[in-house]
């Protein structure tokens, strides 16, 4: 991602800060979240000058690239709906493989996002406020990967309407007790709600940029966008009122999407799914995958957009803070399953870890094991945490492994369950590559169209964050409000 | 285009060619184009073989033979009905008595015809060589009917010609023979049992002296016959009572699944092992044998030996046996009483344990069985230790042979020397397939072309008909008469259901043309049996044979051969044994294709090989320890050893690969083949099957597996000694259906034996609490289904199931179930509805095996209804577990949470490529399904339903026991599946559910299976047990 093209474009010198300034650790003094910036205006410029400056070279090439994956998705996808699923490797008894393994990676990933806007929100974990429009849009757009597979997955695609309980002539009613039923709900409530969570935050933004805005199209767009919004009074308790209604209603969704789709698995009878772990499991699984994808994606945009004095050091070394949390309980989940098989005495059960594990899939397995039960723990030392590169790669190695977890889970089970005579193996095919690269070209299209076309950093969040927005930011004594020109600034009022 | 239509609706006339324009004279490509627009809907039907008009011809042709049980009246095509045939019920299949011709035996069959349509075949319960069952031969022969690689007319060095035209020629060369007094004149049959084809053969014989008729049969039972000639001085054939013998000695004989009459073999085993109480009663199988049968499989003890050393098994057997008092014979005694080194050390108790019970158990019925593998002199001891310990009539019977001429690989060879020396003038080839499957010594197809007229009668072009002159095209046995008599001589009619779909003619009706004659096949037939009918009104007779399947008292008398000592002896002292050094290559019957003839069937091909569960190929078997030796791997394959299994050896990352062997004679003759590892082969044995290879057996057929013809010599027909085997280069995908051959301490198909049975009848249960698994369930059982109506379940006798397949291709036919192809298997796609599994238990070396055939278990609790989240499978109120195909969206989540993944998805649509002649075999009652919907066994459903109505119809809300058949159960020849209502207490299924060694698969999940299994039992020999 050398971005020197786009750089040459910044104003020479803009946003340089002290690099000291991150170092300091004092547990008296928290260091700022932002850093750089003198005032609400920077912040302005800063964000809004992604979307207004010149369209980038670099930002093109990606996005052609981008949608040329996408274009192998959707090739893909016509080869399965004109000839069918045969075109995948699925076989009896492998009859999920590649495309629910990419529809739980792609759920899991939007978690991060979820999490950083509703829990980190309640929890006033104000570093988030960098990270999280991002981290809602990843959500969404993971999502909408995710939604591919439930609907192209099926035998008849044309008929999948009829997972949603729609009257019909036929007088059938969809079945309840089916754990596939319940993902219905779940994904979709998950997709909507995060959907209206992640509009509610831009609305203050989209009206900055449509106030900045010089051409007529944008104005009519970003107008449309910002639903009127005038920055009155008013307008700014609602939006706090429902934000933080929306952030109540999410929460509860960043433990039940994960927790209904392991329960796909979990009710089932085969070795190696029929487990009551799953539920929390998958969660800590999900946030993790989530924010280490949240990591990857805000290490590249922070290099190509120079956002370092948005997205600190700090930041970085919460996220991986978090990352190393959320690792460890999935390690825990591991070893915790192993346990479990040797305690239960159930034979199918020890039979099916011990082949995770030795069996003809052992690469998966210990590839799994590796990349998200081992590497991770390297973030127990501060100066991997806080390393750019190393967070970087590791962030990698958990997407890698995250995704093997779950084609461990969904494959590695399915493949010797009962009956040996049953058993099988599974070799991806072409259409099975192709649908999951596909998934990331529709991923980064859509992520750098927004990147583009919306602000990517919540501006007025990280405006509330920075000491200006204290009242008595510049009175040490706290005993008297200040009142400087920028929070006119920050109420995106322009005069 | 003109004369082709002509051709479809005119009789065979050769039409004189009209024409309406000139542009039609001149047959241009826009004139072609402006008939086909003047019809714009299905006028291109015309130039389509079987298209509509034709069909329907066709199909009122066969409804007004239906019509009439069998007496034909002149072929006139009609369309609709205007009257209505008098038995006729649309919707309602009919069944007809035929018989189905094969292996030196016959099957009786009841064919069932839907509109015309034969559609799905099943046993004749009168007939004694199916008792009602069909294997999986007769099952998958109907496929073959609708062939579409069937040629449609007579080929002349494939320029088309007319019936007209190749009786004309048939007619010529018969005056042309007649002035010799037929010499130059051969005619070639199979080892067929036709008396209409033997009564015009012997016509022309008797009119012609010097025309020479030869028989010959690639896998020909030649070794029997001269096995009694040798011991008796007759050339008899033997027909073997298994249900009366109570230990059973097969020298290399796989009576239950290819020798002999197998179906009836089959049920004979299985009746002697049949166990209704906490007691066992059971018969003894001992088994000497180099590759591993079907009826390896089934032994109570099992002796791996090379091939080239059974006949050393058979003396000392029979030495042993003198050497117990029993008297042989003079003279056989100083014979026999050679040493006999044998490779297996466990060879001599074995035969020592054998010998001993055979002369306690003589009073209760033993029988030895020799394979036709066997040089006849095996046979002759064979058969002297039967009748020398008394079992003349009882366990055996002897009738005078079908025809004793020879049908050996020298008959052939005689023929082939005749054609190379230029004796033969014109060739007559009956069915058959030489080129492909004659003795390489013989070379054939070299032959043929010193033959000025060769005429070949074949269903489709085959290698022989290719390097033939003349290609007849043959009709199928179910569209043309003929008969045939079983293995004991029982004559039945082959009638046929539908008129010749290609204008076939028979066999019989080709010599009738030679003999200058022009009767049909139906006059030739009746002529045969209506010089030998009893007197009195002859049709009536006829309708009652016809109607029954069978010809009653026709089965040939019985005779009491008495043995020849002296020819014995002189055959014994002549008798060298093969070499002991080298590697032995051994030939197979195909448990595909049999001698290549099934090539082009896809449901057979796509079947699972009993024992190796190889389909769409054959390979060249080697035991574990001659693999090793050689240095031949073999991808995923495990054996249950000690230490439980062991990781799969993994090739190039591929599941089905295999390596290479390549295989070189003395003379230096090479084939290069794909090795596959079989335990319990014996050592240095290579084990190959025939009938692969064929380059012109149609789209199915041709190309596939290898073909070891090259190898097989007249002097080597059965084994090849000294065989350099090494390993080739590259590697080789196998389609296997099973890849995973051992059941892990698994309590899946159990079995016990005698002793452990009867201390504790219930020893299933302690296998299955071994895993200290407790059924659980949320629900209390009072919220379960209650069951008021019937209660539909299945019980599956493990210890009478022989594995041999029929059951699955019996379902294929019921239930329109599509094949996939060797790729579809290799991605584990296959989609049989019931299938067999086999497990391998012990070393590697001296594996055993057990069948379990596993369909649907229709769980009470069943894991996939949970899932569906459309609610697309469904329990009945008679607990069946109900697949709604157009609910179905696909999910595929019911096959992952099948723990018995006998759920089977359509990846593709598997029938859309299906020919429109192939769709005529469709069961109309059978939903054929699309791609996307997950398919399963569902207890034949709709003959429950057809079942229902007809109860119905009789004020009955009960359907009574044995109303309902699945195709499985039908098909079984063990009747080891049994169907019915678990509500009824009379009915077999709650009688054999009570048997204390019942039990459900995988009961510890709850899922309460109503197919249900009972324990095998072996019975092995406690002498031989306690080593």
């Amino acid at each position: 991602m050398s971005a020197s093209p786009a750089q040459a474009e910044l104003a020479p010198g803009a946003y340089e800060y002290d690099q000291s300034l991150t170092l300091d650790e004092s547990p008296a003094t928290r260091p700022p979240l932002v850093l750089g910036a003198k005032n609400f205006h920077d912040i302005t410029e800063q964000v809004s000058d992604i979307v207004e400056r010149r369209t980038p070279r670099p930002w093109v090439l990606l996005l052609v690239a981008a949608i040329s994956l996408f274009l192998v998705l959707q090739g893909s996808l016509y080869r399965l709906v004109t000839t069918g699923i045969g075109e995948w490797g699925n076989n009896s008894p492998v009859g999920w493989a590649w495309d629910i393994t990419g529809f739980v990676f792609w759920i899991g990933i939007g978690h991060a996002g979820t999490l950083i806007s509703a829990i980190l929100f309640l929890f006033r974990q104000k570093w988030r406020t960098s990270i999280n429009r991002a981290a809602e849009a990843m959500t969404l757009f993971a999502v909408a990967c995710a939604l591919i597979y439930p609907v192209f997955h099926v035998g008849r695609p044309w008929l999948a309407y009829w997972l949603f309980p729609l009257p019909n002539q036929m007088t059938m009613w969809v079945n309840f007790r089916s754990p596939l039923m319940w993902d219905v709900f779940a994904v979709n409530t998950y997709g909507t709600v995060s959907l209206l969570f992640w509009f509610t935050g831009l609305v203050p933004d989209v009206a900055m940029l449509r106030d900045r805005a010089v051409t007529r199209g944008r104005q009519i767009v970003y107008g449309i966008l910002s639903f009127g919004w005038r920055g009155s009074h008013r307008n700014w308790l609602n939006y706090e009122k429902a934000y933080l209604i929306l952030a109540g209603i999410s929460t509860p969704l960043v433990l039940s999407v994960h927790t209904v789709v392991s329960m796909d698995f979990a009710t089932s009878v085969i070795p190696g799914w029929h487990t009551t772990i799953f539920p929390p499991y998958f969660v800590a699984g999900a946030v993790y995958s989530g924010f280490a994808m949240v990591m990857t994606l805000m290490l590249m945009a922070r290099r190509a957009y120079r956002l370092d004095n948005l997205i600190t050091i700090r930041h970085i070394e919460n996220m991986n803070k978090i990352i190393l949390a959320t690792g460890a309980m999935v390690s825990y989940s591991y070893i915790m399953e192993f346990f479990i098989a040797y305690y239960s005495n159930d034979p199918y059960e020890r039979f099916h870890f011990i082949n995770r594990e030795f069996g003809p899939m052992w690469w998966a397995g210990w590839t799994m094991f590796t990349c998200n039960a081992l590497i991770p723990h390297l973030f127990w030392f501060k100066r991997i945490r806080r390393s750019i590169l190393a967070s970087f790669i590791i962030s990698i190695f958990v997407n890698i492994g995250m995704w093997f977890e779950r084609f461990v889970i969904i494959v590695s089970s399915l493949y010797r369950d009962y009956l040996p005579s049953a058993w099988g193996y599974f070799h991806p095919r072409l259409v099975d590559i192709t649908t999951f690269g596909g998934t990331f070209g529709l991923f980064f299209s859509l992520f750098l169209l927004f990147s583009r076309y919306l602000p990517m950093i919540a501006a007025s969040e990280i405006k509330g964050v920075m000491p200006e927005a204290n009242p008595h930011a510049h009175d040490p004594t706290g005993e008297h409000a200040t009142h400087g020109p920028d929070l006119l600034e920050a109420a995106h009022v322009r005069t | 285009m003109s004369e082709r239509a002509a051709f479809q609706y005119g009789t065979d006339r050769p039409a004189k060619k009209q024409w309406r324009s000139l542009e039609e004279y001149a047959e241009t490509e826009a004139f072609q184009e402006a008939v086909k627009n003047e019809f714009p809907e299905g006028a291109a039907d015309l130039v389509d073989p079987v298209g509509r008009r034709s069909f329907i011809g066709l199909m009122g042709a066969s409804l007004g033979l239906a019509g009439l049980t069998g007496c034909r009246r002149p072929l006139e095509h009609i369309l609709p009905y205007q009257k209505r045939p008098p038995d006729l019920i649309p919707g309602r299949p009919m069944y007809f008595a035929t018989a189905f011709p094969f292996a030196g035996t016959a099957i009786g069959l009841l064919v069932e015809s839907n509109e015309g349509r034969p559609t799905k075949i099943e046993g004749n319960p009168a007939h004694p060589d199916s008792l009602g069952s069909a294997n999986h031969f007769a099952q998958g022969s109907i496929l073959d009917l609708y062939d579409p690689d069937r040629s449609p007319e007579p080929l002349e060095r494939f320029q088309k010609r007319s019936w007209d035209q190749a009786a004309a020629l048939l007619t010529a060369r018969g005056a042309l023979a007649a002035k010799a007094q037929g010499a130059g004149l051969w005619i070639l049959t199979e080892a067929h049992r036709s008396p209409t084809l033997a009564r015009k053969l012997l016509e022309l014989t008797r009119k012609w002296p010097k025309a020479r008729v030869i028989r010959y049969d690639p896998l020909t039972r030649r070794n029997g016959r001269e096995g009694a000639h040798l011991a008796f001085g007759r050339r008899l054939e033997l027909v073997p009572a298994v249900e009366k013998a109570k230990m059973i000695v097969s020298l290399d004989s796989d009576f239950l699944f290819s020798d002999g009459s197998p179906v009836k073999n089959a049920r004979g085993f299985a009746n002697g092992r049949r166990i209704s109480g906490p007691k066992a009663d059971l018969n003894r199988l001992y088994v000497a044998e180099a590759g591993f049968s079907v009826t390896g499989a089934n032994a109570d003890h099992r002796l791996r030996l090379r091939n080239r050393e059974i006949p050393l098994v058979a003396f000392a057997l029979a030495r042993a046996v003198q050497q117990r008092g029993v008297d042989l014979g003079p003279g056989l005694a100083a014979q026999l009483n050679v040493p006999v080194e044998l490779s297996e050390p466990t060879a001599p108790k074995w035969i020592a344990a054998v010998a001993d019970e055979l002369v306690q158990r003589r009073a209760e019925g033993v029988l030895v069985l020799a394979g036709q593998r066997q040089p006849p002199e095996v046979h002759a001891v064979a058969q002297l230790l039967d009748i020398a310990l008394g079992q003349l009539g009882r366990t055996v019977r002897y009738v005078q042979a079908f025809d004793e001429t020879d049908d050996g690989p020298e008959s052939l060879l005689a023929l082939a020397s005749a054609m190379h020396a230029g004796e033969v003038q014109t060739l007559l080839v009956l069915g058959g397939n030489p080129v492909h499957d004659a003795p390489a010594d013989a070379r054939f197809q070299d032959a043929l072309a010193k033959v000025p007229v060769s005429i070949h009668l074949a269903p489709l072009l085959d290698e022989t008909s290719r390097y033939a002159t003349w290609h007849l095209n043959q009709a199928h046995y179910l569209e043309q008469w003929s008969d045939v008599r079983a293995e004991d001589g029982t004559a039945s009619i082959v009638q046929p259901l539908i008129a010749p779909l290609f204008d076939g003619r028979t066999d019989a009706e080709v010599v009738e043309l030679l003999l200058g004659g022009s009767a049909r096949a139906y006059e030739l037939v009746q002529g045969t049996w209506s010089a030998q009918a009893p007197p009195g009104p002859f049709e009536a007779g006829w309708r009652r044979s016809l109607n029954d399947g069978v010809i009653s008292e026709t089965a040939f008398p019985l005779e009491t051969p008495a043995i020849d000592p002296a020819g014995l002896v002189q055959a014994l002292v002549a008798f060298t044994a093969a070499p002991k050094a080298g590697f032995e290559l051994v030939f197979f019957p195909d448990a595909h294709r049999w001698d290549g003839r099934f090539a082009n069937n896809g449901w057979l091909t796509e079947m699972a090989d009993p024992m190796t569960t190889i389909t769409w190929d054959n390979a060249a078997l080697l035991s574990p320890k001659t693999a090793a030796a050689l240095g031949i791997r073999l991808s995923g394959t495990t054996y249950e050893t000690p230490t439980g299994g062991a990781r799969p050896d993994r090739l190039n990352y591929d599941h089905f690969a295999t390596e290479m062997l390549d295989l070189t004679l003395a003379d230096g003759t090479k084939l290069s083949m794909p090795a596959f590892i079989q335990p319990g082969l014996a050592d240095d044995t290579i084990a190959v099957t025939i009938g692969w290879g064929r380059t012109n057996a149609g789209k199915i057929g041709s190309g596939k597996g290898f073909d070891v013809g090259p190898l097989r010599r007249s002097t080597d027909f059965w084994a090849v000694q000294n065989v350099r085997a090494v390993k080739g280069s590259g590697l080789y995908k196998l389609a296997r259906t099973q890849e995973h051959n051992v059941m892990e301490h698994r309590p899946l198909a159990v079995e016990a034996n005698v002793a452990e049975f009867e201390k504790n009848p219930r020893f299933v249960d302690e296998e299955v609490e071994k895993l200290k698994l407790v059924p659980l369930n949320l629900f209390s059982p009072k919220d379960a289904m209650k069951y008021e109506g019937q209660k539909w379940g299945m019980v599956i006798d493990l210890g009478t199931c022989i594995g041999c397949q029929a059951c699955t291709i019996a379902c294929q036919a019921e239930n329109n179930i599509p094949i996939v192809g060797k790729e579809g298997v290799l991605f584990g796609r296959e989609m049989h509805w019931i299938r067999i599994d086999r497990y391998y238990t012990g070393e590697p070396e001296e594996a055993e095996a057990i069948y379990q055939p596993v369909p649907c278990m229709q769980c009470e609790n069943a894991p996939c209804e949970l899932v569906c989240p459309v609610a697309a499978t469904q329990h009945s109120e008679e607990g069946l577990n109900e697949m709604v195909y157009n609910r179905c969206v696909g999910t595929r989540y019911c096959m992952n949470n099948c723990p018995y993944k006998v759920r089977r998805f359509n990846w593709f649509n598997f029938n859309r490529d299906v020919p429109e002649l192939k769709r005529m075999q469709f069961n109309p009652e059978v939903t054929v399904r699309s791609r996307g919907v997950m398919e399963k066994c569902t207890y034949c459903v709709q003959r429950i339903e057809e079942a229902r109505i007809a109860a119905k119809r009789e004020q009955r809300n009960e359907i009574r026991e044995g109303e309902v058949i699945p195709a499985c159960a039908q098909s079984c020849p063990t009747n080891a599946i049994v169907f019915g209502d678990y509500n009824d207490p009379n009915s077999m299924v709650s009688k054999q559910t009570a048997q204390p060694r019942m039990y459900k698969l995988l009961n510890e999940l709850n899922t309460q299976p109503r197919t249900r299994y009972l324990a095998r039992i072996k019975n092995p020999n406690p002498a031989l047990e306690s080593a």
